[in-house]
């Protein structure tokens, strides 16, 4: 159908050649004369008052250029939301979890900033700490935010339909509870931060980023200065996940160094801070009740979950929404409550992670198999029955416009062999199917949209500036096929200017998904009008009218008559001989409901876009050691339409390692007293080359979304959430036990095939 | 503790340096002689992102000490290409999206270059299991693979493969 000469196709990266040369700068590789190292003194209590801090014996230590301290901030508080504006940057009065930031140093090199760390002096007195949300939420007293009764940070309610009546009507009804504990990012680059404050007092910061206009703002109300003298720049950046949108303190605490000693400073994470002192993933305790009809059908539905947020907010009141909003775009329900509450413990802050719910969405999962076995359904079928279709509304009322769930479940199905296997393999030997569903975007008000500025430079080439950020996952590729598509030029005469905020507009960031869909259109709309501008000149030359022409290989030629054309380059130089601009601009916003709100109005539309994906996994399970060994894993998703092939098989890939068999076999965190014992790669079960399976089936399914540019939605990520589902439902199936307890380590599953074999 | 001054050999250059006795060889190439493409990722010997070459084998340069590497020639991503002309393993992570964050990247390359010097046609075991210490978070290993196998040895069936001229 394409008749697309760049989208579409399998086009390597362009930012590939640095990294493979090593010339590639991430933060930590930035050195800028006379730059300090600096370090973050953190609290070793989980929950603590801050009685006094003496920095006088470290302020003497030769070497040391500065030491701040709570005192030294503006008092502002950060909170994605006005209403969750509950985190210092350096803390004052209290500490709420071992990592807090308590201090931060900066001296010539890093051993005097650690020798400094050690002196100062801090005097606590330890407060009663709280680790278990079930625990805390009981709390009447020693809340960890005294505005927040019961510790209770986020509290979201939906309800749609009769619900009650519903389970009346049910045929069969079921109620399980799931578990599942924190995981963290783990992103390859350890955080850093560079900052420094040029000639004009503006703030020029480098850090990895999930959004650069989602930093400068934050630093901007910190810092009591305008926006515009804010500059967070462009910096090669080793992975999110996720994990990187919001300010982090760090962010702020080496720009006040840098501030203070009017030198540039970098701190560099060590791995361990970068999973104590970031974020992480919420660990979960989820309770779904589920009534059917005779046929499986999804007549009622109560969901209750109780997450760990640890010590702060974060993205609280969209983490609390996520892991249910995804199961109700994926699923029908004729009726659902949903009560999902955000704990405060004493433990670090949980954010957004790629699998955001993973024990939330293969217990819903999990509990339909069940159901499917009770009325003797297959999977296939059970979820056939109740997948979303195209022109419905999810029950918090948003329009679902493009959706291929059924395709995507179909060419899986058929690629896996499930309908030949299931129910037929050896002991021991399953195969599991799971289905999900990302959104493309969230109400972001003002932020919701993105611009792009194009510019022809006369030799006929041109930049484009776009505040898109690229953590890994190859967004200035997609932006430089875009612009050289509709442009009609090749890759390499773009130039492109992203992600640095005194250059580009405001723009949503990467952490909804909508990198493509919002930034990527926005580029297009951009290089659209820039195209007919030069198709006015053009048109003047080649004697037809402007719609009857088209650029393609630096040419604009007639479309009927393709040998008359014209360089594109001509037609720029002519453009400025007669005194015609050939810079443009466009820009994209999402029409999305701006009265939806997460906590007081969960109602009306999302977002313009949803993906779906569905993942079926073999396994062989080791009954002697409750080894998983994974043979094949089969991905389909709906993306709207594939720009380019091999990107987004890449994105399958990496959501197979990371949903899956990370997520679904290794990755957890273990605690003492509210101390995280594992934060290092040694410890942290990250999946490795040889642990994957050795076959993963990558499956494109096109929906053309009417809204995509191209029709394009997201990549990967109703991957990375299916795999877990379809990981933790191949477990189960091989061993026979319904799993209730995720990841699915060795240690559970024996005990699951003990008790089974008991009975 | 006095600085001392030793000759590295450095992708065939002789560098000159001054270090502390602890220094490790990750840390003297990032900070005195800018060499950045070694990264470190968990500074522990378990990622394998600072992987390099010493007299042809892969090492962890977070590991390793600057003045065990005197005496030795040591190779680093940036001693891969010649010039600006890429090597057959480069060019197919390029040609098969083997490259995400390319955080691992540099690590990746180190470790799959000394298999290669071995072994120019590997198995796919062989390669998975020589990957096995290098650590990626975005790309599932897949294309790494593939880009492996593939290198100076390109596969008629596979849609990524560059026939070389
Ligand atoms: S940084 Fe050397 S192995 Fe991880
Ligand atoms: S490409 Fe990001 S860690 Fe490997």
């Amino acid at each position: 159908m394409s008749d697309y000469t760049i989208i579409g196709k399998r086009m390597p990266r362009v930012d590939s050649r640095a990294k493979v040369m090593g010339k590639a700068k991430f933060t930590a590789d930035l050195k800028l004369p006379g730059m300090l190292v600096g370090k973050i003194k953190r609290s070793p209590y989980a929950h603590a008052r801050i009685l006094n801090i003496d920095t006088s014996k470290a302020e003497a230590l030769p070497g040391v250029k500065a030491v701040v301290t709570g005192k030294d901030t503006e008092g502002v508080k950060w909170g994605v939301f006005a209403y969750t504006r509950d985190q210092q940057f350096i803390q004052i009065e209290k500490v709420r979890y071992i990592g807090d930031e308590v201090a931060g140093v900066a001296a010539v090199d890093k051993e005097t900033a650690l020798k400094a760390l050690d002196l100062i002096e801090v005097t606590y007195e330890e407060l009663p700490a709280v680790f278990d949300p079930m625990e805390a939420m009981a709390s009447e007293t020693d809340l960890i935010h005294e505005d927040f009764p019961n510790n209770i940070n986020i509290h979201v309610n939906i309800d749609t339909g009769n619900v009650d009546e519903n389970f009346a009507k049910a045929h069969y009804i079921r109620e399980d509870t799931y578990v599942a504990p924190e995981e963290s990012y783990f992103q390859a680059e350890p955080y850093a931060v560079v900052a420094r404050f040029d000639h004009e007092d503006c703030l020029e910061v480098w850090m990895p980023n999930g959004g650069p206009h989602m930093k400068s703002k934050p630093l901007s109300n910190a810092f009591k200065i305008p926006l515009h003298k804010v500059k967070v720049r462009k910096i090669a950046i080793g992975g999110a996940f996720g994990g990187r949108s919001e300010i982090c303190p760090v962010d702020y605490i080496c720009a006040l160094l840098a501030k203070k000693t009017k030198r540039p400073v970098r701190i560099q994470f060590t791995r361990e801070e970068n999973t104590i002192g970031t974020r992480q993933g919420h660990a979960m305790i989820t309770t779904h009740k589920t009534g059917v009809d005779k046929k499986g059908r999804v007549l009622a539905r109560e969901t209750t979950c109780y997450m760990d947020g640890g010590a702060y907010s974060s993205t609280g009141p969209i983490a609390t929404s996520v892991p249910f909003l995804s199961m109700e775009q994926a699923y029908r329900m004729e009726s659902v409550r949903y009560n999902g509450y955000r704990i405060y413990t004493n433990k670090p802050i949980r954010g957004m992670i790629r699998t955001h719910g993973r024990g939330f969405a293969c217990g819903l999962d999990t509990q339909l198999d069940m159901i499917a076995d009770h009325l003797g359904i297959d999977p296939v079928e059970m979820r056939l029955r109740n997948s979303r279709q195209p022109g419905e509304y999810t029950s918090t009322k948003s329009y679902v416009d493009s959706c291929a769930m059924d395709e995507t479940i179909h060419k899986a199905v058929e690629k896996s062999g499930f309908k030949k296997k299931w129910g037929k393999l050896p002991p021991y030997h399953g195969i599991g199917i799971g289905t999900n569903s990302v959104q493309t975007g969230f109400p972001m008000g003002i932020r919701g949209g993105s611009q792009s500025f194009i510019k022809f430079n006369e030799d006929g080439e041109a930049t484009v500036m776009s505040g898109v950020v690229d953590n890994g996952q190859g967004n200035d590729n997609m932006l430089i096929q875009i612009a050289a598509e509709e442009l009609g030029l090749l890759p390499e005469d773009i130039h492109l200017v992203s992600a640095d905020t005194e250059t580009t507009s405001s723009d949503p960031g990467s952490y909804s998904q909508v990198s493509t869909f919002v930034g990527g259109h926005a580029v297009k709309i951009a290089a659209q009008n820039c195209r007919e501008k030069l198709f006015k000149v053009a048109s003047k030359v080649l004697k037809v009218e402007p719609d009857k022409l088209a650029a393609k290989n630096r040419l604009i030629f007639i479309k009927d008559d393709p040998e008359k054309s014209i360089p594109i380059r001509k037609v720029v130089r002519i453009s400025l001989l007669n005194f015609n601009s050939v810079n443009a601009e466009g820009g994209y916003w999402p029409r999305v409901d701006m009265k939806r709100e997460w906590v007081k109005n969960p109602y009306g539309q999302m977002c313009e876009a949803f993906s779906f994906g569905t993942t079926i996994v073999e396994v062989k399970v080791d009954p002697d050691t409750g080894q998983v060994k994974v043979l094949e894993a089969t991905a389909a998703q709906d993306v709207g339409y594939a720009l380019n092939p091999l990107v987004l098989e890449g994105q399958f890939e990496g959501s197979i390692a990371m949903g899956g068999q990370g997520g679904m076999l290794t990755e957890y965190h273990e605690w003492k007293d509210g101390r995280c014992i594992n934060p290092t790669m040694l410890d942290y079960k990250l999946p490795l080359a040889c642990d994957m399976p050795p076959k993963i089936n990558n499956i494109i399914v096109e929906s053309v979304d009417p809204k995509g540019p191209y029709g394009a939605k997201e990549a990967g990520m109703s991957i990375a959430m299916s795999a877990a589902q379809g990981y933790s439902a191949a477990v189960s199936n091989a061993i026979g036990v319904y799993m209730d307890s995720f990841p699915l380590t060795p240690d559970k599953i024996l005990a699951a095939i003990k008790k089974k074999n008991h009975k | 503790m006095e600085k001392i001054e030793i000759t590295l050999n450095i992708n065939d250059k002789p560098c000159e340096v001054r270090v502390f006795p602890n220094d490790t060889l990750l840390e003297v190439l990032r900070d005195e002689l800018d060499l950045t493409g070694s990264k470190e990722s968990c500074g522990e010997g378990v990622c394998g992102s600072c992987t390099v070459h010493m007299d042809e084998k892969p090492v962890r340069a977070c590991l390793t000490l600057a003045m065990e590497a005197t005496g030795t020639r040591i190779k680093t991503v940036e001693g891969l290409a010649n010039g600006d002309d890429l090597s057959d393993l480069q060019q197919s992570f390029i040609d098969h999206g083997a490259v995400q964050c390319g955080f691992c990247t540099p690590g990746m390359l180190m470790s799959a270059d000394a298999l290669l010097n071995e072994n120019p046609k590997p198995d796919e075991k062989t390669v998975r299991m020589a990957l096995a210490g290098n650590i990626c978070r975005c790309t599932g290993y897949a294309k790494i693979v593939e880009a492996v196998g593939h290198a100076g040895n390109p596969q008629d069936h596979c849609p990524d493969c560059k026939t070389k001229e």
